[in-house]
């Protein structure tokens, strides 16, 4: 039994400290010969690139390159785009092609949380932004709720913050504060792995500092997928690192390697801030 | 006279001397517009408010509010001139016979009041309303949130835009031809219902899209990536917020509906009807009657009754009514919205 | 337990449970369902459009063959031949009009100030009333004749019709299968060839009338009198002009009296161009009954063009200002105003026209300051200057609101590289702003016509329903006179008349008329707009 890969990021069963990594020859995530395009505009080409559960994997490379293309392909929120779609190879998460027919999208999207470059509050209070994703699976249980809301802001170091004004509307927050608050908001459905799209671009030094912090209290329960334009953020919170150039994938390894030893030449010049 | 001492001085030339005459023209125009547009208001304001409003208590002239419409018997009676409606007029002559044979000029319409029309106003506009707005927003829903671009779709704006340029009595036509005779519904609330809201469903799709445009395409992702359906987002996350929006600019449409005439002259109203719309042996017999209504009943009272002293009071006091209804339905709608938005901001 | 290694392992549902597991109706999920739902809604639109295209055609197709039917017994009855000697009558009875009109004038300039006493005037005009009245009983046998006839021909028609009606009531009995019933239904046959000998054989007698009118006419004037005061001879001139034109039309009249025949068919071409082109809307008449679409169509583009000569400058004029000049606080009194005066509903305003503007202007026009205007003073005060300047009051807002956004499309860098260049304010307007906004502009004029050609109440109210066209020949002053418009004939006559009548097809053909109408100015409304559409910036 032991060697199953353990229901990750499930809150109600924290992962004990020291679970080895499930499967070293398999990665949660399996990007095989990835091609995309929007329309006839290719995004991405011939990507393959694994994703360690419970690690952060940092996506970096110039505006453009195309590693928010690839973030959106894990929850599919690409679907959204007319025009957007994979026209060759697959992305797998535990084995199971996330772009089959069969795959419900909706369930896909439960499992693989997403945080957005702009933090995207909804105008209700800070109980109803956390407890939306759970009404939505049909949650009505007051006691209950109030548990996973208070987890879940647990979880995203923001309870202590709004503990006393859990009825006030969101929006009242700050900057920094709303994107813990969505990541919080994303972390109350449970999923397993969590999406970050330049989770930071539009915060100020001192709310990004906690962001960071939390993105590495989060590795110990979630697979963490982040896209960043700030090298030092790469460098500071990821484990692994996969640069992108022109929708391709240049090099992807530990991200001491990509930063002090970089394979390319390309990789070189971009971490060191040569161009980009 | 001194030389200027720097070369930016004002210098005159002929455009510059047209400037402010140019000007003068169009600003003279804006407020022209806005003296003609309170000219009809207030003429219509203080004559008819001397039907509806009194100096005595309650202020407010109830009967004409509150009582359906009658004939006026004006006849000369011990040298003082009587202005009788006809219930009156009729216990006059059982009390006074020699009063018969007085003759008596009759006015019809001109007295008692016009508690039917309003009535049957409020009713079509609530029910036509109803009916576009749940057609309108599930329209806009579908253009705004489901559709992709494409032919279907770009026949379906056209088809829109169109709609809205298409005359109101065209629709009285549609209305008659499709509701009352070939459904055989006859002169019916439900044909004028149907009539007016086929009439509005441009200006209601149009503003209700606007109004989920308004909304942050963050709302919808951010759902989204929660794992929502569609459907979920949409009714959780999206409308509620476009609500205040819609209801808003329906206002528009609400106006228009409540105000138009020519599309019921031959599909909603009676001339004149005694019971009132829920007077029936069975409650759905109401849908199939015509009801009276306040444009209508403008109509008839201003071309087919003579302009004189004893028929002005119904004149005006009913163009003032009408007035006042659709700027109360308007004035609701506004602080309906606002209440909403109050609720939710963004 | 043997564990399986994890590479070969198949992906286990329990693991990632992401498989659809939703329910499914015919194949479609719920969601699927949900999006039909509002794709149907979307529909609406479209399927609105159709409907009113179908019923009217519906309602208004049977009209063409109806109208054919009514031509055709028009021919038939004789109808047609009594006109023609009926239009003769009429031409002369214009020509006796001319006459007292010119009476008219000559008394009035003989006892106008410091002219003599009315006898002594009437007795100066003896002799011409002489002529006049001479003029005027030389057409009596003409007269005769043609109300003789006309009973001839009217009572072959009324045969005619009680015949239908049986053929009518035949059909309704066999349609309900009571064969007996509808055997019993006689119905006689007109020889219309025999009917209508006493009118053909009436030609020799019309030539007897014909050339005794001629002489009698031509001896009349030859000796007309002349009239006192020299002023008036151009018009006695031109009376004579038109009176020795109108003689050299009786041979006409007679060669198509001699080839009149009532066998000819109407063919089914020439019912539509009687309605299209036809200059006569006359309906429940005794003799018969016209469909043209000329009159009507000519009232509604005159109160439409009166309307936008006053909304658009007003319109335009108004959207400048607050758009390039006025300040905010300005603009947030005149537009909220603005868009207060669309809410009118057109009936007050109708009844506004009819209580108060009607009787204010034909005031205004007996103002002698005024006497200069076309058409001032005039008399009847619902006419197409009463419907235009309420018309245009409906327009203003349209015309303002989407100028105005027209204005303010104008992409700022525009407008602040022309100021940078040293250009004034009014200079950059002109020059720059305007025709940057012009197809917006020309298409916010469009709209307005739209609106104003398909309102009903205000013309209905206001436009003095009189279904003629219009007496151009005075230059500007025909916006003083009553006419009827599109809208306003469907108004006033659709609750009056029989379903399935060629009356009632006729209205549903002029709303056909009129939806085509104002498609035809939305689309090229919105053609413009998108033709002419400047770069996004």
């Amino acid at each position: 039994m032991v060697n199953l890969p353990v229901r990750l990021g499930s809150p109600a069963v924290a992962a004990p400290a020291g679970v080895p990594p499930v499967a070293p020859s398999r990665p949660l995530v399996e990007i095989e010969d990835l091609d995309f395009s929007y329309g006839v505009t290719p995004a991405l080409k011939d990507i393959t690139l694994g994703i360690e559960p419970r690690k952060v994997t940092a996506l970096i490379g110039p505006s453009g390159c195309g590693k928010s293309t690839l973030l959106r392909c894990l929850n599919r929120m690409n679907d959204l785009i007319e025009g957007a779609r994979i026209t060759a190879g697959s992305i797998r998460i535990h084995g199971v092609d996330i772009n089959q027919r069969d795959v419900d999208v909706i369930e896909l999207r439960k499992r693989v949380g997403m945080v957005f470059q702009k933090s995207n509050p909804f105008p209700k209070s800070i109980r109803e932004n956390i407890a939306y994703g759970l009404r939505l699976q049909g949650l009505r249980d007051r006691a209950r709720l109030d548990e996973i809301v208070e987890r879940s802001l647990r979880g995203a170091a923001l309870w202590e913050e709004v503990k006393d004004r859990l009825g006030e509307s969101a929006l009242g927050l700050s900057g920094g504060q709303q994107q813990r608050l969505c990541i919080a908001r994303t972390i109350a459905v449970e999923p397993e792995i969590i999406l970050m799209d330049e989770p930071c671009s539009a915060l100020d030094p001192v709310a990004t500092a906690k962001i960071e912090e939390l993105i590495q209290e989060l590795r110990a329960r979630y697979s963490i997928v982040i896209v960043t334009h700030n090298m030092q953020q790469a460098a500071r919170c990821s484990d692994q690192t996969a640069f992108f150039y022109l929708g391709r994938l240049v090099e992807h390894a530990p991200t001491r390697d990509i930063f002090t030893n970089p394979a390319n030449p390309q990789t070189e010049a971009y971490v060191s801030g040569r161009f980009g | 006279m001194p030389a200027p001492a720097h070369p930016f001085v004002s210098r005159s030339g002929g455009a510059r001397r047209l400037e402010p005459v140019v000007f003068g023209i169009s600003r003279a125009a804006a407020y022209l517009i806005l003296v003609c547009g309170a000219a009809v208001f207030l003429d219509i304001v203080v004559k008819g408010g001397a039907t509806v409003f009194q100096t005595r208590a309650p202020f407010v002239n109830v009967a004409f509010l509150s009582e359906a419409p009658e004939s006026l018997y004006v006849f000369e009676w011990e040298g003082r001139q009587m202005r009788l409606g006809d219930r009156e007029y009729r216990a006059f002559k059982q009390a006074h016979p020699a009063a018969a044979a007085v003759p008596a000029e009759s006015y019809v319409y001109s007295s008692g009041g016009i508690f039917p029309c309003i009535v049957g106003t409020l009713l079509l506009v609530v029910g036509s309303m109803s009916i576009a707005l749940f057609l309108g927003v599930c329209a806009a829903i579908y253009l705004n949130e489901y559709a992709r671009d494409g032919r279907f779709i770009r026949c379906v704006r056209l088809a829109i835009i169109n709609l809205a340029g298409v005359p109101s009595i065209v629709f009285g036509l549609f209305g008659f031809g499709m509701f009352v005779i070939f459904f055989g519904w006859n002169v019916s609330l439900l044909a004028g219902w149907f009539t007016l809201a086929f009439m509005v469903l441009p200006v209601v799709i149009t503003a209700s899209e606007e109004a989920l445009k308004a909304v942050p395409i963050g709302f919808r992702v951010g759902s989204l990536a929660l794992g929502a359906t569609k459907w979920q987002t949409i009714w959780r996350n999206v409308l509620p917020y476009a609500l205040p929006g819609i209801l808003t600019s329906s206002i528009l449409g609400i106006a228009r509906v409540a105000g138009e005439t020519a599309p019921i002259m031959f599909t909603a109203a009676y001339v004149v009807r005694d019971q009132l719309p829920w007077q029936v042996e069975r409650a759905m017999d109401g849908l199939f009657e015509g009801v009276m209504a306040l444009p209508y009943h403008i109509y008839v009272v201003s071309s087919k009754i003579p302009q004189n002293e004893f028929t002005e009071r119904v004149q005006y006091g009913t163009a003032f009514v009408f007035l006042a209804l659709v700027a109360l339905i308007a004035t609701t709608s506004i602080v309906l919205r606002n209440r909403l938005r109050a609720r939710y901001k963004w | 337990m043997t564990e399986p290694s994890p590479t070969s392992q198949p992906p286990d549902p329990a693991v990632f449970p992401v498989h659809k597991r939703r329910l499914r109706l015919l194949g479609l999920t719920v969601e699927d369902c949900i999006q039909a739902f509002f794709g149907g809604n979307a529909v609406i639109s479209v399927v609105v459009l159709g409907l009113i295209t179908f019923f009217l055609v519906r309602e208004g197709a049977g009209f063409l063959g109806q109208n054919r039917g009514n031509l055709s017994i028009y021919r038939l009855a004789g109808l047609e031949y009594v006109d023609h000697l009926r239009r003769q009558a009429e031409d002369h009875t214009a020509l006796t009009r001319y006459l007292s009109d010119l009476r008219l004038r000559s008394l009035n300039a003989l006892t106008g100030p410091g002219g003599m006493e009315l006898e002594a005037a009437n007795a100066r005009l003896a002799a011409f009333d002489a002529f006049a009245s001479g003029f005027e009983d030389a057409a009596d046998p003409l007269r005769g004749l043609v109300s003789e006839l006309s009973e001839v021909a009217a009572a072959i028609k009324t045969r005619h019709l009680v015949i239908e009606d049986k053929k009518e009531e035949r059909r309704q009995l066999l349609a309900e299968r009571k064969l007996e019933e509808a055997a019993a239904v006689v119905i006689p046959e007109i020889d219309f060839a025999a009917e209508l000998r006493p009118i053909r054989d009436s030609l020799p007698a019309y030539r007897v009338v014909n050339r005794d009118l001629a002489a009698r006419l031509g001896t009349l004037l030859a000796a007309l009198p002349r009239l006192a005061a020299p002023e008036f001879q151009p018009r006695v001139d031109r009376f004579i002009a038109l009176a020795r034109d109108f003689l050299a039309g009786f041979p006409a009249i007679e060669r198509d009296l001699e080839a009149w025949d009532h066998t000819r068919p109407v063919s089914a071409g020439e019912a539509f161009p009687a309605f299209v082109f036809g200059r006569d809307w006359l309906t429940a008449s005794f003799w018969q009954d016209w469909y043209g679409i000329v009159p009507l169509l000519t009232g509604s583009f005159l109160v439409a063009l009166v309307a936008l000569c006053l909304a658009v400058p007003l319109g335009v004029g108004a959207a400048v200002y607050v758009n390039q000049v006025a300040s905010a606080r300005e603009q947030r009194l005149i537009k909220p105003g603005i868009e207060f005066i669309s809410a009118f509903p057109s009936v007050v305003l109708g009844f506004f026209g009819i209580a108060v503007l009607g009787q204010a202007l034909r005031a205004l026009s007996q103002q002698p300051w005024l006497a200069w205007m076309p058409g001032f003073p005039y008399s009847e005060r619902l006419n197409i200057l009463t419907a235009g300047c309420l018309l245009a009051l409906i327009a203003v807002p349209t015309i303002f609101t989407l100028a105005e956004d027209a204005l303010n499309n104008v992409p700022r860098a525009l407008k602040e590289a022309s100021l940078a260049l040293g250009a004034s304010r009014l200079q950059t307007t002109v020059r720059i702003v305007l025709p940057a906004s012009l197809s917006g502009i020309i298409s916010a004029v469009l709209l307005g016509l739209g609106r104003v050609i398909g309102e009903t109440m205000v013309v209905l109210l206001c436009a003095g329903n009189r279904i003629a066209i219009p007496d151009f020949s005075q230059g500007l002053g025909f916006i003083v006179e009553p006419v009827h418009t599109m809208t306003g004939i469907i108004a006033q006559e659709m609750g009056e008349v029989v379903r399935g009548s060629i009356h009632y097809r006729a209205l549903f053909m002029v709303g056909l008329v009129l939806f085509v109408l104002s498609l035809s100015i939305n689309y090229s409304a919105q053609h413009i707009v998108r033709r002419y559409r400047l770069p996004s910036s």
